[in-house]
């Protein structure tokens, strides 16, 4: 009978927890615990939603936010691997861009987007320029730690069979670093989707993250809230094209991890 | 120079200034081909580096070493390492079968398809047929080192350098893969240096046994094994050439521990 439940549980874990959610959610609201304004029912939040998705101005806004996204994910994956593998072949350009790391990673994309602003106008440039500066430092770190981590046996293995400097780097120590470096790509998509949101808020003229903003001054808070919701299945698609590569690419590594647990 | 592998004068050192540690010193030798040697030495005395020096994947302090009349600066076609760490020394995102093609990218003269069915020859030959497509994490230890073994003689290797490669297997399986090896050495035209600190191994396997010197080491007495092949598990181990070589053997590691051991 409990293992019967235990499976059920199991199997149906993603529908439980998201009943559990809207449960607790609909308790504070009959509750009353927060202003109704604020804090609308379920009910109320899904009829909003329904409406906006037979709106064409919300899907576009979110293609446009999630393409953004997605295009700067992979140029950040793209220079982060780049300068992973500059910083392993050249020790003196390693520090230089560990320094320039140092200073750039703890600033919050927020920070960067008045700057930017300026600089680049309002278009295309920004986003590029607020995602990438941002998103880039997770796959980079990953990388010069997996790049340095790969041991001697198999770089001797490698040489062993003639593989010098980029045949090294390409047959034995990428593939080898590129489980570490998936780690930091799937990092860096949640952080791109927070830059794209936080870019589109403070500079934007579309994209979900304006029209969060805009809904939220216009006191429309049934729409904010299923705004929201795009954000995060936003989210939950960029993981999975992410998940979908790194099973493509180092399928036998989370095979052999699977095994050995 | 004659020999397919000769060391002259050779030294390395790991280390600089007061860290400096000097491992290998005025080491000679010279490997004839088709021939069998064993290396046997204290522990740490410096078997794995000298393999190392011997292979091009380290480059000696001092001294040079030759493979088949050319001086050695980077690992050379016709030469393999099997390596001591051998597990890992397999490429874990590569099937059995694509670690001994691995071995084979400097082969010449063969097509694709030639290459992958001389890789699955050489896999049956070590016992593995029916584990190409496995990936090397799937197999037992024992199979890894097969798998390690059929990639260096699959590279087109004339000369195998075995750095303890049974070391961690138990005592049947251990005389199981001794016979294998000598079978492969003979069947691929292999020259073999075999390191081992088992002396019952080193001649049992061996032409000729070096002893090493402790560090800094070089060859310190030199055992032609005059016993017949092919050897075999009881008569070779009970033939008075047999108990000669491994006395001589046995005494001088002995020796070389006290020596230690009083200074
Ligand atoms: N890369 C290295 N750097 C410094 N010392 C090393 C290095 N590799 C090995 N050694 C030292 O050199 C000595 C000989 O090592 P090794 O050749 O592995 O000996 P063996 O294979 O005979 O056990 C050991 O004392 C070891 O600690
Ligand atoms: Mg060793």
């Amino acid at each position: 009978m409990i293992p019967g439940i235990a499976v059920l549980a199991e199997k149906f874990r993603v529908p439980i927890c998201i009943a559990l959610v809207l449960g607790v959610w609909q308790i504070v609201f009959v509750l009353g615990v927060v202003n109704e304004k604020y804090f609308p029912s379920i009910p109320t939040i899904a009829v909003a939603f329904g409406q906006m998705l037979t709106d064409g101005s919300v899907i576009a806004a979110w293609a446009t936010t999630f393409l953004r996204a997605l295009i700067g994910l992979i140029g950040a994956a793209l220079l982060g691997v780049a300068l992973a593998i500059v910083s392993d072949l050249s020790p003196i350009l390693s520090r230089g861009i560990r320094y320039v790391s140092d200073v750039l990673q703890p600033i919050p994309p927020a920070a960067f987007v008045p700057m930017a602003v300026f600089m680049l106008g309002l278009g295309s440039k920004l986003y590029a320029f607020v995602i990438i500066l941002v998103t880039v430092w997770p796959p980079y770190l990953n990388g010069v730690a997996a790049l340095a981590g790969v041991g001697p046996v198999q770089l001797n293995t490698g040489r062993m069979f003639g593989l010098t400097n980029w045949g090294l780097l390409w047959r034995v120590k990428l593939p080898a670093a590129l489980p570490e470096i998936f780690t930091g790509i799937r990092y860096a998509a949640t952080i791109s989707l927070i830059a794209v949101i936080v870019s589109e808020m403070l500079a934007g003229r579309d994209g979900i993250g304006f029209m969060i903003f805009k809904k939220a001054f216009a006191m429309r808070t049934p729409e904010v809230f299923g705004l929201m919701f795009l954000v995060a299945i936003n989210g939950v698609l960029l993981n999975g094209l992410v998940n979908l590569l790194r099973r493509g690419l180092t399928g036998w590594h989370m095979r052999m991890m699977e095994r050995s647990e | 120079m004659t020999g397919i592998l000769t060391a002259s004068d050779v030294g390395k050192s790991y280390g600089s200034g007061d860290t400096r540690m000097a491992i290998i010193d005025g080491l000679n030798l010279s490997i004839a081909k088709g021939e069998f040697v064993s290396l046997v030495g204290p522990s740490g005395c410096g078997k794995t580096t000298l393999l190392m020096c011997l292979s091009g994947l380290l480059s000696p302090n001092l001294g040079k070493v030759g493979f088949k009349g050319q001086v050695v600066t980077a690992p050379p076609i016709g030469l393999s390492v099997v390596f001591q760490d051998y597990s890992r020394s397999l490429l874990p995102w590569k099937t059995n079968l694509d670690n001994v093609l691995f071995g084979m990218r400097r082969v010449t003269g063969m097509d694709a398809a030639q290459k992958k069915a001389r890789a699955l020859e050489i896999l049956e030959a070590v016992g593995l047929p029916g584990f190409a497509g496995h990936y090397p994490w799937q197999v037992s230890g024992g199979m890894q080192q097969r798998v390690a073994i059929a990639r260096g003689i699959a590279s087109q290797s004339e000369l195998l350098l075995l750095d303890e490669p049974l070391a961690a297997v138990d005592a049947q399986t251990r005389a199981d893969m001794q016979d294998l090896l000598l079978d492969l050495a003979k069947r691929f035209d292999q020259t073999c240096v075999l390191v081992t600190h088992d002396v019952e191994e080193a001649v049992y396997m061996a032409d000729r046994v070096l002893v090493l010197g402790p560090r800094p080491t070089r060859v310190v007495r030199e055992i032609v094994v005059d016993l017949p092949k092919p050897r075999d598990q009881i008569s070779t181990r009970e033939a008075p050439a047999f108990l000669h070589a491994r006395h001589e053997v046995m005494e001088l590691i002995r020796s070389m521990r006290q020596g230690k051991a009083l200074s």
